[in-house]
């Protein structure tokens, strides 16, 4: 059930890659709730700001804990509203609305089943959550990001039992090159991709597994100036020639259902 | 001190004056879980026309300062649609239902507005002859002849109160208002958004794919505010007034402006729950100011 909630803020700490935060608050409900691949719309100015913003910015849900009813979400510094909530203090509010989301990441599990998980830059925290759901599952993350320093929220999956492959463009750490160099080998019968990242990336990731025929769902980002279903602002083509939302038919689609741009 | 809150444009009494904006509340299913449908003034819903639209290609909406712009193209699933999967929810609810209804020729909005009526699916009409994303959308609120002419077409079909929902895009907005009085409209809806564009200088190009679109949010309130004060002193019907309110007191420049009814718009975006809020908070100032009917209110600035 969605909710609209003002949440307490835990602590806001400052990641080595400048400008990355991870926000941790609680909301029992949520921390329940969410599945990897929900997203909360977040307000966090007021018209008293310079330069606020008048609508909410969608952020993955990162991490939950039910046993403490707390969340995390991460984020960098884009404009006025993640400006204001790198500045929150443990106990300001944090005012959300969520689980949002209409489909989202659902892994098939099984013997033989190999899941991939591919993203970059602000695409991983979904799939950090992901792959916490799949205990006893054989996942692997490819991790790409243009330099090592903004290789952000993998935290805690290699102790989680996740092979965690790392793609840097500079080659300054891990595989030199994108991500689908590390990918390509991988997609053999049994393997399932997840792919949460910049958009060239996905179509990339996308386009490869559905060459190969193999089973990729993407977590699309567009624009989302309500996330929850009124506005319509934030559709992508479908191939039938109609238009859907990405907040509420989305934001996860089989790759298959895809028209790039 | 109980003070009243209910309204009445033409047959259709709201119990707050404040109803949600087309196009920023869905069909009221979508918020289900966020807002208590029943305590709103009335739900207008998205704009329904006779036939399914797509809409217009993204990117459709942008962020400008204190407003957004959008060219979403009134993708909507058409009447039949509206009448077998969006009204019966609506009707769980005790809740008044203002349909907007675009069209691109009198014939269509008539033939709308009959199917509302013969299914009971609407308690009010709201005629859309201003939706700056379409064509023959703006054409018609920008003239008072073929403002008459949809409004008189589609009196001569239904009985229910019938909204005509006006542009600010005009040199002036008065005459229209009175020619859609003159031709049966029970009220006047004013304003629709205003016709902008944005430009990404990074990528040197139009931000929206239709290339313009209509404003909302508090950049147009001040314009919005000045055609409610100046429609209201030249026709007799009600005014529902909306362009940018975010908060009661906005509302309340609004009723004392001239608008008996007000509606919740963009700020549905950032709080669904809004158009009760803003209700709440109406109530509170009456209360606080000693004034026991909103309607004393109506018109008061002068």
């Amino acid at each position: 059930m969605i909710h609209k909630r003002l949440a307490p803020v835990l602590s806001v700490e400052a990641l080595p890659a400048p400008g990355h935060y991870v926000l941790t608050f609680e909301d029992a409900e949520l921390a329940q709730s969410a599945r990897p691949g929900h997203f909360i719309a977040v307000a966090a100015t007021s018209p008293a700001n310079p330069g606020s913003a008048l609508l909410r910015k969608p952020f993955s849900v990162y991490k939950v804990d039910p046993a403490t009813g707390t969340c995390a979400i991460l984020f960098s510094i884009y404009g006025p509203t993640t400006r204001t909530m790198a500045a929150y203090q443990p106990g300001e509010l944090l005012d959300l609305i969520g689980p949002l989301g209409g489909r989202v990441f659902l892994p098939v599990v099984g013997e033989g089943k190999h899941h991939i998980l591919v993203g970059g830059g602000y695409g991983v925290p979904p799939l950090n959550f992901l792959a916490k759901t799949l205990p006893g599952e054989t996942v692997t993350l490819i991790h790409g990001a243009r330099t090592a320093n903004l290789l952000v929220g993998s935290d805690g999956l290699r102790e989680a039992g996740v092979d965690v492959i790392a793609c840097t463009d500079d080659g300054s750490f891990g595989v030199t090159g994108r991500v689908t160099v590390a990918l390509e080998p991988l997609l053999v019968p049994g393997a399932i991709v997840y792919t949460c990242g910049p958009t060239p990336m996905m179509r990339a990731v996308a386009e490869l597994c559905v060459a190969k025929g193999i089973p990729c769902q993407v977590s699309m980002e567009t624009p989302m100036p309500c996330g929850i279903g009124i506005c319509v602002g934030c559709v992508i083509p479908r191939p039938d020639g109609s238009f859907s939302r990405t907040c509420t038919d989305g934001p996860v689609y089989p790759a298959e259902e895809l028209i790039w741009p | 001190m109980a003070v009243n809150l209910s309204v009445q444009i033409g047959s259709l009494t709201m119990k707050s004056p404040v109803t949600t904006g087309s196009g920023t509340f869905g069909f009221g299913s979508e918020v289900k879980d966020l807002v208590d449908l029943s305590k709103l003034g009335a739900v207008c819903v998205k704009a329904t026309t006779r036939e399914a639209r797509r809409g217009n290609p993204p990117t459709r909406m942008v962020e400008t300062a204190s407003g957004v712009l959008n060219a979403i193209g009134l993708q909507n699933g058409g009447i039949e649609n509206y009448l077998a999967e969006k009204a019966p929810f609506l009707r769980q609810f005790d809740v008044p239902i203002i349909v907007n209804v675009p069209g691109e020729s009198p014939e269509d909005f008539a033939y709308v507005a009959e199917r509302l009526t013969e299914a009971k699916a609407a308690d009010a009409i709201e005629l859309n002859i201003s939706c700056p994303n379409v064509s023959h959308g703006l054409d018609y609120a920008t003239d008072p002849k073929l403002t008459a002419e949809v409004v008189a077409a589609v009196r001569k079909v239904t009985a229910l109160p019938i909204l005509a929902k006006l542009s600010p895009n005009v040199t002036d907005i008065r005459p229209i208002a009175q020619a859609a009085e003159d031709a049966g409209a029970d009220g006047i809806s004013l304003i629709n958004t205003v016709i902008g564009t944005a430009i990404d200088a990074r990528k040197r190009t139009f931000k929206l794919a239709n290339k313009t679109g209509g404003l909302s949010g508090p950049a147009i309130k001040p314009v919005a505010l000045l055609a409610v004060y100046r429609v209201a002193q030249v026709v007799k019907v009600p005014i529902i007034g909306m362009g940018g309110i975010m908060n009661a007191t906005d509302a309340i420049e609004f009723i004392l402006a001239g608008a008996t009814a007000v509606a919740a718009g963009t700020v549905n975006f950032v709080n669904p729950c809004a158009a009760i809020e803003i209700a709440e908070g109406i109530a509170d100032y009456l209360e606080k100011n000693g004034f026991s009917d909103v309607k004393e209110l109506v018109g008061a600035v002068q």
